[in-house]
């Protein structure tokens, strides 16, 4: 599913679809995502509002078990839930509940949402923000050095092996792992995130402990993000290698550490940081399914259990946590890149 | 992403073409062997994928020929009979984004202002929205019939198809074909019906086969999550049940009952992945044209 970043960040980097900037810098960005956060938000609210049915269908229902006969009692309960109001009203209650933080009740667990969500997203960000920075960091390297080894049997040993990895789904990379790495040669652990019932002596070995039980989940996510930020790189700075500005560099007799990641690295850094950003969704979404693999007390396994349980509080709160997460993501990385490319700046 | 610049783009072909044709007749082969088995399935599979067929968790051998599962069905017949949900929802998921993306696309490319303007702001929204996330929701919601499922896909995933069409139809509008059309004058809908629809049709089935490959690893992996017709047997749900099964990796009941499905969804998707590589270096002509 993450063939797309590719011909997107070359879409990006070729500049075909360039937006008129406008005077303003960044406001349209912002505005941009102010917008969809808002279309997301409000989705959430009219989506099963317009599904057939209601909450209070069977209290209404004469055939149904939980029918209740008395009219008066319908709309006190009606009333108790705020579903007698009109749909604008109860629109404006839910936009102010979720400003405050409010994202109802859970039914399965009997607990607010927002509470659940807290002790999860912290596990989630570990996840994904160290799976977005290891893949960044192998990709970036050994894309350069592929590029300027082209050819060789190990880049192209290389290329063939990540087009074809970045094809496998994550939850299929997460079950080899688990299977070659904590069940045949049980180096590793199966599941959780730290090791139950612990007591640390140190923080240190606090520290250690996470990390261990980071490790498997952490390299599930990470082979496919860094193979499509590899092919990035490599071909980017491929590109750059015949320029002019790389001759002329040579002839000076620059180190080759200065042409490597000076002069070709840093031009590969644009199409890198837009696939960046969009991988930032994809990093997200591959997290839920890393963690149903291994059981990883982060979001992934509560969104499972909400789908399992059809929490539907719990479900949408999940929901807009995470569309959260993932448009501030994208925005970051999208006023980076104006930052880091001077042509962007001066539009 | 609305972030744009104007560097060089990357070199665009990996390898020699000779190699990606190769990898494109295999990764064809693979998806020949799997309509096979969505046509065929219900012959081939000795049972149905419900059928108790044996005792629980029985290793290959004897009838079950790859084991039972923790209910004593048959892995075999689930595995063959799921491979119909996969390949349904590349071929319905697949052609949906295409259709959506190429009336937008070929819309936005052919009526410039402001009709152009509001696509592609639409498309930029589109975009950003955090996919998976609100397929699981609406999935949920909606039960996630394998049809539902392609077009809540086809409705997330269509700005990439939007966009590379819509830039072949501005190109497309320059050539002196259709400038000479326009001239003698050709109504929209002629030109679009003979000048630029022929034109853009290859490069739709360069879109559509990355499009299903997509599609196939999504609704398996809503299926592994719980979101899916419970009634239909595809890889992802037993994917699902395997990992849900506690003692799983205790017994060796993985290797029967795990790693099969998890195959059969890999082997699919890379040679999907395979073929588009082949289809989009013969068909799509940002390639052609810059192959060297």
């Amino acid at each position: 599913m993450t063939d797309v970043l590719q011909r997107e960040a070359r879409a990006a980097a070729r500049g075909h679809d360039a937006p008129p900037r406008s005077r303003v810098p960044y406001l349209r960005t912002i505005g941009l995502y102010a917008l969809t956060l808002w279309a997301l938000v409000t989705l959430v609210f009219f989506l099963p509002r317009f599904m057939p049915g209601d909450p209070l269908r069977a209290l209404q229902d004469a055939d149904s078990g939980q029918f209740i006969y008395d009219a008066q009692e319908r709309d006190k309960i009606a009333a108790y839930y705020g579903l007698d109001k009109p749909l604008v009203s109860q629109y404006r209650s839910y936009l102010s509940d979720l400003r405050k933080g409010d994202f109802g009740w859970s039914i399965s667990q009997n607990t607010p949402v927002a509470t659940l969500l807290k002790k999860r997203l912290p596990w989630t960000l570990l996840l994904t923000g160290s799976a977005l920075l290891l893949s960044s960091t192998i990709s970036y390297f050994v894309g350069i050095t592929a590029a300027w080894h082209r050819g060789r049997f190990a880049d192209r040993a290389l290329i063939v092996v990540l087009s074809a990895t970045r094809a496998i789904p994550e939850y299929a990379m997460a079950s080899a792992l688990l299977i070659t790495f904590a069940v045949t040669y049980p180096i590793f652990p199966q599941a959780g995130a730290q090791q139950a019932f612990a007591t640390y002596g140190s923080p240190l070995d606090a520290i250690g402990d996470v990390l261990f039980h980071l490790a498997l989940p952490l390299a599930a996510l990470t082979v496919g993000l860094a193979a499509n930020k590899f092919l990035i790189v490599r071909n980017t700075v491929i590109s750059t290698l015949g320029e002019d500005y790389m001759v002329l560099a040579r002839a000076k007799g620059l180190s080759r550490r200065l042409l490597k990641y000076r002069h070709s690295g840093r031009n590969a850094l644009l199409p890198f940081v837009t696939a960046l950003g969009i991988q930032a969704g994809f990093a997200v979404g591959g997290s839920l399914f890393v963690e149903s693999i291994f059981n990883y007390p982060g979001m992934g396994t509560l969104v499972e259990r909400a789908v399992t349980a059809r929490d539907y509080p719990l479900l949408q709160g999940c929901f807009i946590l995470l569309a959260v997460v993932v448009l501030i993501a994208n925005l970051a990385v999208e006023l980076t890149y104006a930052k880091l490319d001077p042509r962007v700046r001066r539009r | 992403m609305t972030a744009t610049t104007v560097t060089r783009a990357p070199a665009p072909g990996q390898g020699s073409p000779r190699g990606t044709y190769v990898a494109g007749a295999i990764g064809g082969l693979i998806i020949a062997f799997y309509v096979v088995l969505v046509l065929f399935g219900s012959q081939l599979a000795p049972f149905r994928a419900t059928e108790l067929a044996g005792p629980s968790l029985a290793p290959p051998g004897g009838a079950t020929r790859l084991g039972t599962n923790l209910l004593g069905q048959d892995i075999l017949s689930q595995l063959i009979l799921g491979a119909r949900a996969s390949l349904t929802v590349a071929l319905c998921a697949g052609a949906g984004t295409v259709v959506l993306g190429g009336i937008v696309g070929v819309v936005a490319g052919w009526f410039p202002g402001w009709c152009d303007a509001v696509l592609m702001r639409v498309t930029d929204l589109v975009l950003i929205v955090p996919k998976l996330p609100l397929l699981l929701l609406v999935g949920a919601l909606t039960g996630g019939s394998v049809l539902g499922l392609s077009l809540v896909i086809s409705l997330l995933f269509w700005p990439n198809a939007a966009r590379i069409l819509r830039s072949q139809v501005l190109s497309l509008r320059t050539r002196t074909h259709v400038r000479a059309a326009t001239g003698f004058g050709a109504g929209t809908w002629h030109q679009l019906r003979r000048h630029i629809l022929p034109d853009l049709t290859l490069l739709a089935i360069a879109e559509f086969i990355p499009a299903a490959g997509r599609a196939v690893g999504l609704q398996a992996g809503l299926a592994f999550l719980g979101v899916g017709d419970p009634t239909l047997p595809s890889w992802g749900a037993m994917i699902r049940d395997a990992v849900a099964f506690r003692a799983l990796f205790i017994t060796s009941a993985w290797k029967w009952w795990l790693a099969p499905p998890v195959i059969a969804l890999v082997a699919l998707i890379v040679g999907i992945t395979l073929l588009g590589a082949a289809a989009e270096r013969r068909l799509s002509p940002r390639l052609v044209r810059h192959a060297r």
